[in-house]
């Protein structure tokens, strides 16, 4: 056996990136480097009966129920028609305005977001709906591609976000204080969308032509469309926020309205149920196995005193605390490049998190610091995972051109992420107000 | 035997969302239901492992590209080789893990607080699921030698 020490652990963490860059999967990447790595420093019979007591209990989880029936919600919503609903209701309310379809494929994104928490799945369906309108009406393709890639990471921005369910799991805080925490960063997110739509279309008028204007008739229509969805969604986020029922009792009610919602619609048969069950199930299983694989990785890294020591290297590099998370930031960022979302938010967290509350900011804080940090990823190259999935979508587009019409997001999202850091009450202030 | 598999899972999920549901309705209206929780976490437990199976046999699992969509076919099919070989050792570890514990408290009598529900049958339930992930990923990897 050789003793645990921080060199072990850096090894660990270099095996680690190793085989996430030759295509293993992430919960295989951690949960392999966690257990062969427990089982140099603890012996092999340590290293398998903590492996095996990590699954059972991962599995046997109640707030992992949350993850699951959030996605079936999300799915059910999507058989009922949701995305083209949301989407008209904002078109017919901001449409005609210059660049309205813009702001309705933000808002869109937004509310679809707030019932799926996926950045890939609500930039492809909101995608579906909004391209083909706003290229028909003339709206320049890199504006038109750039607003939904960027706006598809509201997803995980607002509640209920499947990044923050994941979070609060591995770094063992409330989700359903994660989930008020993230309202004001979201919103605020979804303002800065809309604020750079409008300098654009005021810069050059050209990029998105203004619609004709829909009567109140038509409106007051759209809206009775998704007047039972943003029921539900109230219901649902309001009833954490207020502490009526907690996340996982929310995700139920939420499966339950949407369910209801379905078939009064007229939408729910045999095979729409078999379909979002199997989306559901099938997207679970792989986050599961990437939380059992962290929860064994993130063992494997308090036990070799990594995190001590990379606090100790960052203390005594006296930056401060702005000074810290700027580093923090730049090298979130630069990983970000080569690593997915989902590997960089659990590789960094075990590691992060005691360095952020050592600086004495909330864990709560640094949930939606990383994830916003990750969202920002999914929109820059090399992998820019939602632009690669706007394409597909609009396929004669090139990537260069998606790429050129995400930028001003971009430049948002770092502007909105140095505030996120300069003033952590944008996070905290909610949670705080509620008293949670 | 997907199609089953899919419907009992779903079926879980539907099973959590009631239970939930009406626990959340009788806290409020004053008729408390005892042992919502443990009845939930059988819910998520069957369905967590069904869609352990599921994800595995779609091949879903999330993994980083940026590397692979590089490499030519040879060099892909080797790294492949070796991302199944590495899954494989990680469900047999986590199948001897699980198996080691259940054996140890097999018969310690485990059940749930409230409801006493024997965690023995749960225990089993994760071990088959993640006997039936190892089972993919193998036949996955043999397919691709053949």
């Amino acid at each position: 056996m050789i003793t645990a020490t921080p060199e072990t652990g850096l090894i660990g963490l270099v095996v680690l990136f190793a085989l996430l860059l030759a295509g293993a999967p992430i919960g295989v990447s951690l949960g392999l480097v966690g257990i062969v790595g427990l089982a140099v420093v603890l012996g092999p019979g340590a290293a398998l009966t903590k492996s095996g007591v990590i699954a059972f209990d991962t599995l046997t989880r109640y707030e992992l129920g949350t993850l699951p029936l959030f996605m079936l919600m999300a799915q059910l919503f999507f058989a009922a028609n949701a995305s083209r609903d949301l989407f008209d209701a904002a078109a017919k309310f901001v449409g005609h305005r210059r660049g309205g379809l813009a702001y309705a494929s933000i808002l869109g994104c937004a509310g679809f977001g707030a019932v799926n928490g996926s950045s890939l799945a609500t930039a492809a369906t909101i995608g579906l709906v909004a391209l083909p309108e706003m290229r028909q009406r003339g709206y320049s393709d890199a504006l038109a591609t750039g607003t939904v890639a960027a706006g598809g990471t509201l997803g995980q921005m607002l509640p209920p976000s499947g990044a923050l369910i994941v979070f609060g799991i591995i770094a063992e805080q409330s989700i359903g204080k994660l989930f008020t925490a993230t309202l004001v960063p979201g919103i605020s997110q979804m303002l800065f969308y809309c604020l750079v739509v409008w300098l654009l279309t005021r810069w050059r008028p050209d990029l998105a032509p203004a619609m004709a204007r829909a009567s109140w008739g038509e409106r007051w229509r759209a809206l009775g469309k998704i007047g039972d969805m943003l029921g539900l969604i109230a219901l649902v986020l309001g009833g954490i926020a207020m502490g009526w029922f907690s996340p996982s009792e929310a995700s139920s009610v939420g499966t339950a309205g949407a369910l209801a919602i379905t078939a009064w619609r007229r939408r729910l048969s045999l095979s729409v149920l078999f379909r979002a069950f199997e989306e559901a199930l099938r997207t679970s299983g792989l986050i599961f196995l990437v939380i059992i694989g962290a929860l064994i990785f993130s063992v494997f890294i308090s036990v070799t005193g990594l995190t001590e020591a990379v606090g100790h290297l960052v203390a005594a590099m006296g930056l401060g605390k702005h000074g810290t998370l700027f580093v923090m930031t730049v090298f979130l960022l630069l990983l970000g490049s080569v690593l997915d979302g989902l590997a960089l938010m659990l590789l960094t967290t075990p590691i992060l998190l005691p360095i952020v509350v050592g600086l004495g900011l909330s864990p709560i804080w640094f949930g939606i610091f990383i994830v916003r940090a990750m969202e920002i990823g999914f929109v820059h190259p090399p992998l820019g995972m939602n632009l690669y999935v706007i394409q597909g979508v609009a396929k004669d587009v090139s990537i260069t051109r998606i790429f050129k019409g995400v930028m001003p997001f971009l430049a948002s999202d770092l502007v909105h992420l140095t505030l996120i850091i300069l003033f952590p009450a944008i996070a905290l202030w909610l949670p705080a107000l509620l008293g949670q | 035997m997907t199609r089953v598999l899919v419907w009992i899972g779903g079926g879980a999920l539907v099973f959590a969302t009631v239970i939930n549901t009406l626990g959340v309705i009788g806290r409020h209206v004053g008729v408390p239901i005892h042992g919502v929780i443990e009845l939930v976490q059988v819910g998520v437990l069957v369905a967590g492992s069904i869609a352990l199976v599921l994800a595995t046999a779609a091949g879903s699992h999330a993994k980083v590209n940026l590397v692979l969509d590089r490499l030519s076919d040879t060099g892909r099919r080797w790294f492949q080789c070796g991302a199944l070989l590495a899954s494989a050792a990680f469900f047999a570890a986590l199948l001897a893990g699980s198996g080691w514990i259940a054996a140890d408290l097999w018969h310690a009598q485990e059940v749930s607080e409230v409801l006493n529900i024997p965690w023995q049958l749960l225990r089993l339930l994760a071990i088959a699921a993640l006997a039936g992930a190892l089972g993919i990923v193998v036949h996955h990897a043999l397919r691709r030698r053949n």
